[in-house]
């Protein structure tokens, strides 16, 4: 690892001025994405700027019909939650399963969705729930925000500061880990919300998506039979020495087909 | 039958602590990255980015300019190759010319921290020119030219290690004899050892021309002998410290490139240089389970009992020999026990790959035909219509008695520990009686306790422990063994006080130093207890008779009716006459002078076969395992989920129940994680860089956690072997053996689909499943049924 500066802002506006005047920065929040690439000298940034004391990015709260998590929420908090489990247990149980304990007490909401690993949990349930990510400028609707393997839509100085849940009928997640690390090979968020039943794939590809076949099918009957015939096609899906392109199709009519059970 | 335990021991058989588990819990234990010493220098190396290279050249300058740097060395710098098997040296400290593996070490630098280190590595500029790359054995055993490593004889391929071919009996007639006979090819992938300690080592070289080494390995001894060799120093002059060990399994066995390297910088800077290898480096270290490729045929006659077997074997060594040529013969020597073989052959060939070396892991070379060899006799079993657990107890080789390949085998417990599994597992009411998915398997296993040879020929003992009693009580035990955690160190100290009556508490276990210890040649191939054992047994008892002989005296009646227990001695003939122990002590040191006594242990000479290659695998004892496995398998996904594994072993006598249960679990989980998830891989050139790791780190290479480990119930059963301490054999690495074919043969019983290869991942259970139901579908297989042809 390299040497840098270390900031540790006390404002969401001191953060971005910090970013700003740095030659090479990054945010950090749990450091749990951003520490291991350091240290592997993937990443070497001059100056890293710590959203830690960040007041504006916590909290849990329910307004408007959707769970709104502060960006610095720890992955432990979302899971632990009264709020979330009362409202959307699918992403409580989802937090739950990231990792394990030390990720998920240092580890954030904000860090996840801004990281897009592609392997990450978190993004099945921002497409899945229609979800909205609030940031210092802005909001961004899921299905704009992650744009590649590790590409988001957030420009170099953008902060997130909390990801809106609107709160479905109905949601599950199944996923199939990575028995070493725990990310998702495979994971699938099932929810029947007011605008219709969505389907978030991570883990599958570069990129999280919906599967929109899968959308279409339990539209017109909820039901794990519904989608039992369709097969994905594994072309443009991640292929690796855990789980070949091959599989990890497969994997996805799986998991889908137990989310949907779930769901009840 | 099982020779009868004595029942008066008061410590050893008894449940005790470990001596160092108090310091170990609570963080105080001194590991080799512990230690810094003043003016401590730290040191890296630089490493190949090629899988095979000649290199050109090598310019340091600009490392060396570089200010913090205090010294740079190269190849160059020790061109004396090593090798932990005498008579296959063919490595360097660091690469003199040519380069075998990504992550060969080519250069090294010392510097006053780590990171200046790291940046003056950057500036050694490395000229290669690169060689075609042989990644797997079978390009390997084909190639012509570009070997790995020069013939060792003109027109030979160079990249064949070793090969051994040996029968015993007449293999082709017991074939052709056979009712039956079964053939199967089978595949066991590379694992490592994954230490929680990286390798790490210390050296100061003094001006009075004397270098210590600290260093966390498993072989003090031979790190001394190859120090003083490579780095042309007077044995005498170099010393080799081992701090307590965290964890080794066989990954620090031998040498490597780190202890050279520290020794050869601080004789240049005057100064203590420390080399800590990263994670990464651990994996490229590696020297861990061979990749096999397997090919057996195994027959029975009428009745069911074995034939004949014939064996295959191609192993992928990677870079170098290690200890390779006795892995290579590992790979069929240790098979012929716990069933009688009739007729036995097999041809193991050993070839270099561009790969990081494997070497000894845990139940060296005889884990990887285990699997096989315990899949066909489930096969064997299943066609001539016989419970599994009854066909190995219709073939028991018996106790007292001689293997074909004429290993002696002395006590075996073995019909006892099946018994064991059979029964706690309710095996007869559940074997092929479970639903559809879920299912039982049986394996069974032998293993030694320790080689009857040493690593370089010589008639000295292979183990010594010398004993020194002081006026306070207090006895101080100086012993030779490797403490890597297993409990070498508690050994000695319960076997001292069970001799000389003192609490365990008043027994100091000095070790891990050759400037004042006996040697002892390590802890490998699970030895440690049967020869350290015997040698602390034998020198204890030397103390103890000159203390009953002086307190006989003093207390005018025989010496054998003084008893020394529980810090007093003690008239047998008269309980209400005793002495505290110190006292007893004091008698003895003003009766005999200054209390000492070294003890030693070698094994029996005459007890293997005459052949080329017989020395191999011969053993004072042997232990023996069975384990049942249940599993639960997702045939959806492919996920086979263990949920117990019974493991009954035969440890000759247990001289702490919880350490050898601790063993048995330990090594139960070792193999399940070899089973299901673990695989040391490299990627071709589709799939990135030809020959780099595919996963070296703890994020990516799949090791179960605590939470992922099954339940396990484990049943000790003790033959008390007549050579062993007190009975013991091991406890160590037999009881990994049967985890992996007792899991394949389990996922057998729950859907019918036999597993020949490892890992049973999801994704290889998956494609089975898959091919499974191509080819006619998934059922259960129905009760064993005798086959046409086979008589009843
Ligand atoms: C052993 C291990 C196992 C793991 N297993 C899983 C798993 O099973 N599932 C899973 O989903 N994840 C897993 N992770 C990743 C984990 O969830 C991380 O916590 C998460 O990806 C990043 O969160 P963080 O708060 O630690 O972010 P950091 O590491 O601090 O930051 C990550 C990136 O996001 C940026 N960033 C952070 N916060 C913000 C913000 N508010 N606005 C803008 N940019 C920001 C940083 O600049 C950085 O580039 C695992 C990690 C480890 C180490």
């Amino acid at each position: 690892m390299h040497d840098f500066a270390f900031h540790r802002p006390s404002s969401l506006s001191d953060a971005v001025a910090a970013m700003q005047a740095a030659g090479e920065g990054k945010f950090m929040a749990g450091g749990q994405s951003l520490l291991p690439v350091m240290k592997l000298d993937l990443a070497q940034p001059t100056d890293v700027i710590s959203l830690a004391g960040l007041g504006e990015l916590r909290g849990i709260r329910v307004e408007d019909g959707a769970v709104v998590v502060g960006a610095a929420t720890t992955h432990a908090e979302v899971a632990d939650s009264d709020v979330v489990r009362g409202s959307i247990p699918a992403l409580a149980d989802l937090a739950g399963q990231i990792g394990d304990p030390q990720v998920r007490n240092r580890g954030t909401l904000g860090g996840s969705v801004a990281h897009a690993d592609p392997a990450a949990d978190y993004p099945a349930a921002l497409l899945a729930l229609g979800a909205t990510v609030v940031t210092d400028r802005r909001e961004i609707p899921a299905d704009d925000f992650f744009q590649g393997m590790f590409a988001t839509a957030l420009a170099e100085d953008e902060i997130v500061t909390a990801v809106r849940f609107p709160i479905p009928d109905g949601a599950a997640y199944a996923k199939f880990p990575n028995p070493a690390s725990k990310y998702a090979i495979v994971g699938v968020m099932v929810a029947r919300t007011g605008s219709g039943v969505r389907v978030g794939v991570t883990g599958a590809s570069p990129t999280p998506h919906r599967a929109s076949r899968f959308e279409a099918a339990l539209a017109a009957d909820f039901s794990p039979s519904a989608i039992a015939g369709i097969t994905i096609d594994p072309s443009g899906l991640a292929s690796d020495p855990d789980a070949s392109a091959a599989y990890r199709a497969h994997l996805v009519g799986v998991m889908a087909k137990r989310a949907v059970e779930a769901c009840g | 039958m099982i020779r009868p335990s004595r029942s008066d021991h008061r410590v050893i058989g008894h449940p005790q602590r470990k001596i160092e588990g108090l310091a170990k819990s609570t963080g105080r234990a001194v590991y080799t990255d512990d230690i810094t010493l003043p003016g401590m220098l730290h040191g890296k190396i630089l490493r190949s980015p090629h899988p095979h290279a000649e290199i050109v050249s090598i310019d340091t300058t600009a490392a060396a300019a570089l200010e913090g740097v205090h010294a740079v060395i190269t190849g160059r710098d020790m061109p004396v190759q090593y090798g932990i098997i005498p008579w296959t040296p063919d490595e360097y400290p660091l690469c003199v010319n040519r380069v075998r593996y990504i992550g060969d070490g080519v250069a090294a630098v010392a510097a006053l921290d780590e990171d200046t280190a790291n940046r003056a590595l950057g500036l050694i500029d490395v000229e290669y020119r690169e060689l075609p790359a042989y990644l797997t054995p079978q390009e390997a055993a084909a190639a012509t030219t570009d070997f790995i490593h020069e013939p060792k004889k003109p027109g030979h391929n160079g990249n064949v290690t070793k090969r051994v071919r040996l029968e015993f009996g007449d293999v082709d007639d017991g074939l052709d004899e056979s009712e039956l006979v079964v053939e199967g090819d089978y595949f066991f992938e590379g694992t490592t050892h994954t230490p929680i300690e990286p390798h790490c080592a210390i050296g100061l070289f003094e001006g009075d021309g004397k270098l210590t080494v600290w260093s966390a390995t498993q072989v003090p001894h031979y790190l001394h002998r190859e120090l003083a060799r490579v780095l042309d120093l007077e044995g005498a002059k170099v010393r080799v410290v081992q701090p307590l060990v965290g964890g080794a399994f066989g990954g620090k066995s031998e040498p490597f490139d780190l202890e050279f390297c520290v020794a050869k910088l601080s004789m240049m800077t005057g100064r203590p240089v420390k080399i800590l290898y990263t994670r990464e480096e651990v994996f490229y270290a590696h020297r861990g389970r061979h990749p096999f490729h397997m090919r057996y045929r195994t027959g029975v006659d009428g009745e069911g009992k074995l034939k004949a077997v014939d064996a295959e074997i191609l192993l992928d060594g990677g870079a170098y020999a290690s200890f390779g040529l006795v892995t290579t013969y590992y790979a069929g020597q240790l098979l012929c026990a716990p069933y009688a073989l009739p007729a036995y052959r097999f041809d193991s060939t050993r070839v270099y790959t561009n790969k990081p070396a494997c070497g000894p892991k845990r139940g060296h070379g005889s884990v990887q035909p285990r699997f096989a060899f315990e899949v066909q006799m489930d096969k064997l079993a299943e066609r001539v219509g016989m419970d599994p657990i009854e066909f190995r107890r219709l073939n028991f080789i018996g106790e007292d008695t001689r293997t074909i390949n004429e290993l002696r085998i002395t006590s075996n417990g073995f019909l006892e520990c099946l018994e064991a599994v059979e029964r706690a597992s309710d095996w007869k009411a559940r074997f092929r009686q479970l639903p559809f998915g879920q299912g039982l398997g049986i394996a069974g296993s032998t293993y030694i306790s320790g080689t009857n040879y040493p690593i370089y020929p010589n008639d000295m003992p292979q183990s010594g422990v010398q004993i020194q009693i002081d006026r306070s009580g207090r006895v101080a035990v100086f012993s030779g063994g490797s403490e890597i955690g297993q409990g070498c160190d508690s050994v000695v100290a319960y076997i001292a006080a069970e001799e000389l009556g003192v609490p365990i508490s008043h027994v100091r276990v000095l070790r891990g130093d050759t400037d004042f210890t006996p040697v002892d040649l390590g802890a490998y191939s699970s030895r440690v207890t049967f020869m350290l054992g015997n040698a602390c047994i034998q020198a204890a008892r030397e103390l103890r008779a000159k203390v009953q002989s002086a307190v006989g005296e003093a207390w005018e009646c025989p010496p054998d009716r003084v008893d020394l227990l529980g810090g007093l001695a003690v008239d047998t003939a008269d309980p209400a006459r005793s002495l505290p122990i110190a006292e007893a002590f004091n008698l003895a040191e003003a009766r005999f002078g200054t209390l000492g006594a070294t003890g030693s242990y070698n094994t029996p000479k005459d007890v293997h076969g005459e052949y080329r290659g017989g020395t191999i695998g011969a053993s004072p004892a042997y232990s023996f395992t069975a384990h049942v496995a249940e599993v639960r398998v997702d045939v959806e996904t492919g996920i086979v989920e263990v949920e117990k594994i019974w493991i009954a072993h035969d440890c000759g006598k247990a001289l702490n129940p919880v350490l050898v249960e601790g063993q048995m679990e330990g090594s139960a989980y070792m193999g399940y994680a070899e089973a299901l998830m673990e695989e040391q891989i490299f990627k071709d050139a589709d799939h990135g860089r030809a020959g780099l790791h595919n996963a070296p780190s703890l994020l990516d290479y799949r090791i179960p956690t605590s939470l992922d480990t099954p339940a396990m119930e484990s049943f000790i059963v003790e033959s008390n072997d007549p050579e062993g301490p007190y009975g013991a054999k091991e406890a160590g690495e037999g009881p990994l053996h049967p985890s992996i074919p007792a899991i394949a043969n389990a996922i057998y019983d729950a859907i019918g689909v036999r597993l020949d290869r490892l890992p049973f991942s999801p994704p290889n259970v998956w494609r089975r499943i898959r091919e499974a139901e191509a080819g006619g579908g998934l059922t259960k297989p129905g009760a064993p049924s005798r086959e046409v042809g086979v008589a009843p």
